[in-house]
């Protein structure tokens, strides 16, 4: 089997701030690669640094207070975008890498119509006369599904809901066709009967268009419909890498497992029993513990953990598709120990 | 256009901004100040055929100060009056020149007729009539409460004159040297005396609306230049940052540490004495004060507009479209700046008022307005009227530039009313 050559290939990626309190890691050795026409989806919770990667691809960072480490790779086509100039920046964005923000209801300027702000991204990227243009935005339109577009064309973003706004987002991201769409929680805004037409609109999308996708989120939910493979983070790492189903079925990291444990399920027959959490809090980014970043909630941590952070290394059996950063994988059996057995269990019910 | 035209007359705002009367009766004033500002400045595109001229309001319409508001003049300034026009058509007659010039506003002196001899006796014999009567009026040391003059012996003089009456004749006598106005003429006239003359005997009523156009003049540019440029280095600063921010901040706040009234005092003291202060053209001698008060009145604009891109920079509108692929700077005109665009409308709002304000007071000062009359200018020149009791030169510059000011200060605060949202009430 060969695998293609990945479109994106992220090496290494390291993005530090400039803060008042000295220097800051948002994210750390950061590596993934993206197949052209599958999606990537990137979890974690808040903080982990999960925009901050997609914003560094993109370079939308404010340059002033950010610093990318220059060992890191951040190579599409050729081009290393992580110390790519300006100008080409301005022609990879929008073009070839596009992207969707969180936010529909301040994605779009107020002040003009959607119509306008679809003819101006395909105004700068393309070759299109005024008549082109304008039809090429109504069919974009109709491509993600908005009914009426020819007359919603001329409206301005207070006349959309926030999930037809999405939409024309999607559909301004699109425009140019680019080679990969980086959507930073674009269904978090919505609600949930929005959030799956969202999903399905883009998956696709991505199947017409054969973009690849990638999808940061929190929701595990999410990652399980429309994801092909997926990526953990975790405190500005990533922790585990790997196919969505094997990611799901057999987590290799701790910290995995207790997120896909933390997700409510129907039918548990757990009742009278809160949901499992995960103890602890996520460490300070200027205050990083010397080893694995997890130790501190980690139920299988050791001594070793305490000491040397482990690398991100292949899950045993699996080969190269499946990668994970922990000494003591889940895989493996259970190191025994007695002190931090209390930190993953969940707590007795308090309330029926 | 249209449409977004039918959308507004639709809008809840303007319907609600209609019920406000006194906010429609203020439009009504600002828009009635425009059409006057207007006309009056087609004076120096068409001169002679609409608007005013500086010339004509530098002219005298009498040649003794009138009376304005309806006050009656006293007996004494009514003889004056009668007195120095007998003198000026004698002094005519005698030249021979005829009197076709039409120094004093629209009375014609009988233009062309003087020549023929009939004209010219009839001139004479109303000269010495007047002459007469003001001989026997002198005799009066004090006309506004006359005291018959009285024999050796303290009784009255059976010779003496009926003051009100002789002045009656006086005036009648002075009025036959004129030719009979027509009734277009004689309206233009009362309309020209309506409030009063000043002591060079130039009609207020010209001068105050002539001001309405300086005023008018420097409320727009002053407010439109600072407006634009206090937006531009405001967005810009709070966009771009450092060392751009740095500059922009250290400017206004610089600025803006100095006391208002002075700085602007000196900055339009720094340009006399330049090419502006030899200029003929009167607009171009505004500069200096153009000048002066865009360079102070920026800060207010560029401060509020500095927030609110700081705001508007962190929306993800504005990083969709770095991710779009613009430029910067294009960003920076045509996705920030735009979204600004209500608070340059009240900003120009205040500046407007504020250069009205400000160029009344620096005329005031003798800093403003140089070259022909302005509401500042005509309160700075009855200064030495106002202590003898003569206030209509202060009085119709006063009432013209309030009116405008409160009409204007209604208005916006309708429109607030009306159209902010978040605005209750």
């Amino acid at each position: 089997m060969t695998t293609p050559s990945p479109i994106l290939s992220v090496r290494h990626l390291t993005t530090r701030f400039r803060t008042d309190r000295g220097i800051v890691t948002a994210i750390d050795d950061v590596s993934f690669d993206l197949y052209p026409g599958e999606t990537l989806g990137i979890v974690g919770e808040s903080g982990c640094g999960k925009t901050v990667t997609s914003k560094s691809i993109m370079r939308l960072l404010p340059e002033r207070t950010t610093i990318i480490d220059p060992s890191s790779q951040i190579m599409f086509e050729g081009t290393n975008l992580a110390t790519a100039d300006d100008r080409t920046m301005r022609r990879i964005r929008g073009d070839r890498i596009a992207m969707i923000f969180q936010e529909p209801m301040t994605s779009l300027n107020p002040v003009f119509t959607i119509g306008w702000q679809l003819d101006e991204a395909l105004k700068y990227h393309t070759d299109l006369g005024r008549a082109a243009r304008r039809s090429r935005a109504i069919e974009m339109l109709k491509l993600v599904e908005i009914p009426n577009a020819e007359r919603r064309v001329d409206e301005y973003p207070h006349q959309l809901s926030g999930g037809m706004r999405q939409r024309v987002m999607i559909a301004m991201a699109l425009c140019c066709e680019p080679d990969v769409l980086i959507a930073d929680e674009p269904t978090t805004a919505l609600d949930v009967t929005i959030q799956a037409q969202i999903l399905a609109l883009m998956e696709n999308l991505r199947k017409r268009l054969n973009t690849a996708i990638i999808l940061i989120t929190h929701n595990l939910g999410v990652v399980a419909q429309v994801c092909d493979r997926v990526a953990v983070m975790y405190a500005g790492r990533v922790i585990e890498v790997g196919g969505v189903r094997r990611i799901f079925h057999d987590p290799q990291h701790p910290y995995t497992r207790a997120l896909l444990d933390s997700i409510p399920k129907a039918g548990r027959k757990e009742h009278g029993k809160r949901l499992p959490t995960i103890e602890g809090i996520v460490p300070s980014l200027f205050d990083l513990p010397k080893g694995c970043r997890f130790a501190d909630r980690c139920a299988r941590c050791q001594p070793l953990c305490r000491d040397t952070e482990p690398e991100l290394l292949p899950a045993e059996g699996v080969g190269e598709s499946h990668l994970k950063r922990c000494h003591f994988p889940l895989s493996q059996a259970a190191p025994v120990t007695s002190a931090s057995h209390a930190a993953m269990t969940s707590s007795p019910g308090a309330r029926p | 256009m249209i449409a977004a035209f039918k959308r507004l007359k639709a809008s809840r705002g303007v319907g609600k901004f209609c019920r406000n009367r006194l906010a429609v009766a203020a439009l009504g004033i600002i828009v009635l100040y425009a059409l006057v500002g207007g006309w009056v400045a087609l004076g120096d595109l068409l001169p002679g055929r609409a608007g005013i001229t500086y010339a004509q309001v530098e002219q005298p319409v009498w040649p003794t100060p009138i009376n304005g508001f309806g006050i009656p003049a006293t007996n004494e300034r009514r003889v004056e009056a009668a007195r120095i026009i007998t003198r000026e058509v004698k002094r005519a007659v005698n030249n021979g020149e005829g009197f076709t010039d039409i120094r004093y506003g629209l009375l014609h002196i009988l233009p062309g007729t003087a020549d023929s001899d009939t004209e010219l006796d009839r001139l004479s014999t109303l000269i010495e009539e007047s002459e007469d009567l003001y001989d026997q009026l002198s005799e009066f040391d004090d006309l506004n409460s006359p005291e018959p003059p009285t024999l050796d012996d303290g009784a009255p003089d059976p010779d003496s004159i009926d003051v009100p009456s002789t002045i009656a004749r006086l005036e009648g006598a002075v009025r036959q040297m004129f030719a009979p106005l027509s009734g277009w003429q004689s309206l233009k006239q009362s309309l020209l005396h309506s409030l009063g003359t000043d002591r060079q005997g130039r009609s207020n009523f010209l001068r105050v609306i002539f001001s309405i156009k300086v005023a008018l003049q420097v409320g727009i540019v002053v407010a439109i230049i600072s407006v634009l440029v206090g937006t531009f280095l405001g967005a810009a600063a709070a966009y771009f940052g450092g060392w751009v921010d740095h500059a922009v901040v250290w400017l206004y706040s610089t600025l803006s540490s100095m006391p208002e009234l002075i700085l602007l005092a000196v900055l339009v003291y720094a340009f006399s004495g330049s090419v502006f202060d030899k200029v003929s053209n009167p607009w171009l001698a505004l500069v200096p004060v153009y000048a002066a008060m865009c360079m102070e009145f920026w800060i207010g604009p560029c401060r509020v507009i500095r927030g609110e891109t700081l705001k508007l920079k962190e929306l993800e509108y504005v990083q969709a479209a770095t991710a779009i692929g613009f430029g910067r700077f294009y960003i920076l005109l045509k996705h920030v700046i735009p979204n600004t665009v209500h608070l340059m409308f009240i900003n120009f709002s205040l500046l407007f008022i504020a250069a009205i304000k400000f160029e009344v007071v620096l005329s005031f000062l003798g800093l403003g307005v140089k070259v022909g009359p302005s509401w500042g200018r005509m309160i700075q020149e009855s200064t030495q009227e106002v202590i003898n009791g003569i206030f209509w030169q202060i009085g119709a510059a006063t009432v013209f530039m309030f009116v405008l000011v409160l009409a204007f200060n209604i208005v916006s605060d309708a429109l607030q009313d009306a159209f902010d949202p978040k605005h209750v009430g």
